[in-house]
């Protein structure tokens, strides 16, 4: 028995939680690919046309796996937080790829997470898994319990300041754990805002934490904040958003915003994103109050990268030179001039 | 001999060098049509730069900017390649230093850039729409037969207002095209256009920014009478265009550069004026390494490979060292 994995959307965020899972339950998995041009086209190709980018791009990982599979895990993700939702798209995904994906038909195993917390460990979203798969109750429990262990210490390595791609190699072994990320004193800190499909699938983000890396820029991210810390930060709003994520990227914004070390905040999204629509403009507004500056870098299926090199090079300038002429600087490493690294 | 810092802007529409002596005043400055010929371009204008200084001048620095920096830059031996937004602030906190706001508007693209106390704080960059930047200007005084250097002054002639929708150019045109109909006269048109542009770009690229004067125009659109005169209506204050207000990235390049080489000491890397001369090949072809199909710009001088680029993974861009 095979059950396919497509490298998009949430894998970013729950991999290390269904790799665990199925491999305790003696499943082979298969993982689509890391995005290629060619899986971008058959995701447009496959996918409704009016969708956002990363919706097409999952839809191009399912399509590349689905004949070498008997399942496709793309499970129902409808809540992981009391009164809080996912984007619709997320809530209809397995049915529009049942649909539009060749083949996919009868082969989607979509359990439904409806959970109050990040944690998707609950055995009863699982039970169309029992039959299908044919696994007992015992099993599932136990396969639940070690998933979630494995992906809480996959989550503490985000909250030690790894990156996500970093910290998703170290959980498969790939990377040793350095004793701590890299985190340069002095240097520019950027607060990064977006999903973490859109950011960490390096075709899509045209792989804009490393062009910052390039730059000598500390990166921050959403994931490395402490849950807590992220809801307290919108505790202040007479309501929350209806999106988790969103959610959480806005907090995450007022909390960069907040933080001293954080120079500035670049939001990356996808051409009409409806929730990104809202918290970009928001924190644009904040931008002002908190006297930081905020970018919105927006993205499509083009592949130009000259757009984003020019406005993230510029964001870096603005702010290096800002940062010089407050006297913060040190002399070698802060200066503004000199050739970018981007040929 | 005195020093002299050039600077080469290498935009869709035009392509300017400058040169500048150590306190920024400008030596020479070109202004040229790109015609789709960046290369050809640069060659012309440096040769006609080098009218002007050459024997009287040592050059000490260059620098790029524009959509083509990275080309040109290998190919005439920069020493610093900066984006255009960076360029064209540095220019006008030195030629303006009152600034505050600076609209910029080129061939292609369009950008606006809030500046405090000689600093950039915020910038915004027109995003998926062209509306409003000079090809489309160039294409309605086209169609309408007017000499597009002529354009500002049939808009400062308009006897009486006609709204022109300017969100989308396509819109735009089918506007025009009926407000012709119901007989406007094309100095009308043309100053409805104008206003039209001017809400557009105030509307896209200042929402909800704080626009403080004084404000400055410049780009090769800056050249439009009509254009600046709607900004001054829109805004209802006066609008400054700099003197070398179509060469301001060039400008703007070069000044980074003098600043590079008085910051670090390094000599220039300037291949000298026979660059022009040189042969220089650029290729292109489709890496079938993986199914990305990069398509990877190649470059040769004089038969040798001189830099590589466009690649995701960087195997083409690390394979050729250094220049």
């Amino acid at each position: 028995m095979r059950v396919g994995i497509p490298r998009g959307l949430l894998y970013q965020y729950y991999y290390p939680f269904w790799k665990t899972f199925f491999e305790e339950l003696k499943v082979e998995i298969i993982v689509s690919s890391p995005t290629t041009k060619e899986i971008v086209n058959k995701g447009i190709e496959f996918s409704v046309p009016e969708i956002c980018v990363p919706m097409k791009v999952y839809t191009g990982h399912v399509e590349q796996i689905i004949d070498k599979v008997d399942y496709v895990f793309i499970p129902r993700m409808v809540s992981i937080s009391d009164k809080e939702y996912f984007c619709p798209k997320f809530m209809g995904l397995p049915d529009m790829i049942k649909y539009t994906v060749p083949g996919a038909l009868n082969k989607i195993l979509s359990p439904k997470i409806k959970s109050d917390s990040d944690s998707i460990a609950n055995p009863k979203f699982y039970g169309e898994l029992k039959s299908r798969l044919g696994i007992s109750t015992w099993d599932l429990h136990r396969a639940l319990k070690k998933a979630d262990k494995a992906w809480n210490n996959f989550r503490a390595l985000s909250k030690k300041g790894y990156i996500l791609t970093d910290a998703l190699d170290i959980f498969e072994g790939k990377k040793v754990p350095s004793k701590e990320p890299t985190f340069k004193d002095g240097e520019v800190t950027i607060g990064i805002l977006g999903y973490v499909y859109d950011i960490y699938d390096p075709f899509i983000s045209m792989d804009i934490t490393d062009k910052l890396k390039e730059l000598n820029v500390n990166v921050l991210t959403f994931e490395m904040l402490e849950d807590q810390a992220i809801k307290d930060s919108i505790k202040f709003m007479h309501k929350k958003l209806f999106w988790t994520f969103s959610n959480k990227l806005l907090g995450a914004g007022y909390h960069f915003y907040q933080n001293p070390k954080v120079d500035g905040i670049i939001q990356v999204t996808a051409f009409n994103c409806g929730p990104d629509s809202m918290i970009g403009k928001m924190l644009e507004l904040e931008s002002n109050h908190f006297e930081k500056p905020f970018m919105t870098v927006r993205i499509d299926e083009h592949t130009g990268e000259s757009h984003l090199q020019t406005r993230v090079e510029a964001f870096i300038d603005m702010i290096r030179r800002k940062k010089m002429a407050g006297g913060v600087s040190r002399e070698s490493n802060l200066s503004p001039y000199g050739l970018n690294t981007s040929i | 001999m005195d020093k002299v810092y050039l600077g080469i802007d290498v935009g869709s529409v035009s392509t300017n060098v400058v040169a500048i002596d150590e306190n920024n005043r400008v030596l020479s400055k070109q202004y040229i049509r790109t015609n789709g010929q960046p290369l050809e371009s640069v060659k012309t204008g440096i040769k006609k730069l080098k009218n002007d200084i050459d024997g009287k001048y040592k050059v000490a620095g260059v620098g790029t900017t524009g959509s083509g920096r990275q080309l040109v830059g290998i190919m005439i031996g920069a020493d610093v390649i900066k984006n255009e937004i960076t360029a064209h602030a540095t220019a006008t906190i030195n030629y303006v230093p009152s600034a505050n706001t600076i609209f910029e508007i080129g061939g292609q693209d369009s950008k606006i850039i809030f500046l405090d106390k000689g600093l950039i704080t915020d910038f915004a960059m027109n995003t998926v729409c062209a509306a409003g930047t000079g090809s489309f200007l160039d294409h309605q005084a086209e169609r309408l037969g007017i000499p597009i250097q002529q354009f500002g002054d049939y808009a400062l002639r308009a006897q009486r207002k006609v709204r022109i929708a300017g969100r989308c150019t396509v819109f735009a045109e089918s506007d025009m095209i009926s407000k012709q109909q119901f007989g406007f006269s094309k100095e009308e048109i043309i100053n409805g256009l104008c206003e039209a542009l001017v809400r557009n770009y105030i509307n896209n690229l200042g929402r909800g920014k704080k626009i403080r004067p004084p404000y400055v125009f410049q780009g090769g659109v800056a050249a439009n009478a009509g254009i600046r005169a709607a900004f001054e209506k829109e805004l209802g204050e006066q609008v400054t265009v700099p003197e070398y207000f179509d060469v301001m990235g060039a400008l703007g390049s070069a000044i980074l550069s003098k600043e590079y080489v008085e910051h670090t000491g390094h000599t220039t890397k300037f291949r000298g004026f026979e660059a022009a001369d040189i042969e220089f090949t650029p290729s292109s072809f489709e890496c079938s390494g993986c199914s990305n199909l990069c398509e990877v710009i190649k470059v040769e001088i004089n038969g040798e490979t001189a830099a590589m680029w466009g690649d995701k993974c960087a195997k083409w861009t690390n394979s050729v060292k250094s220049i």
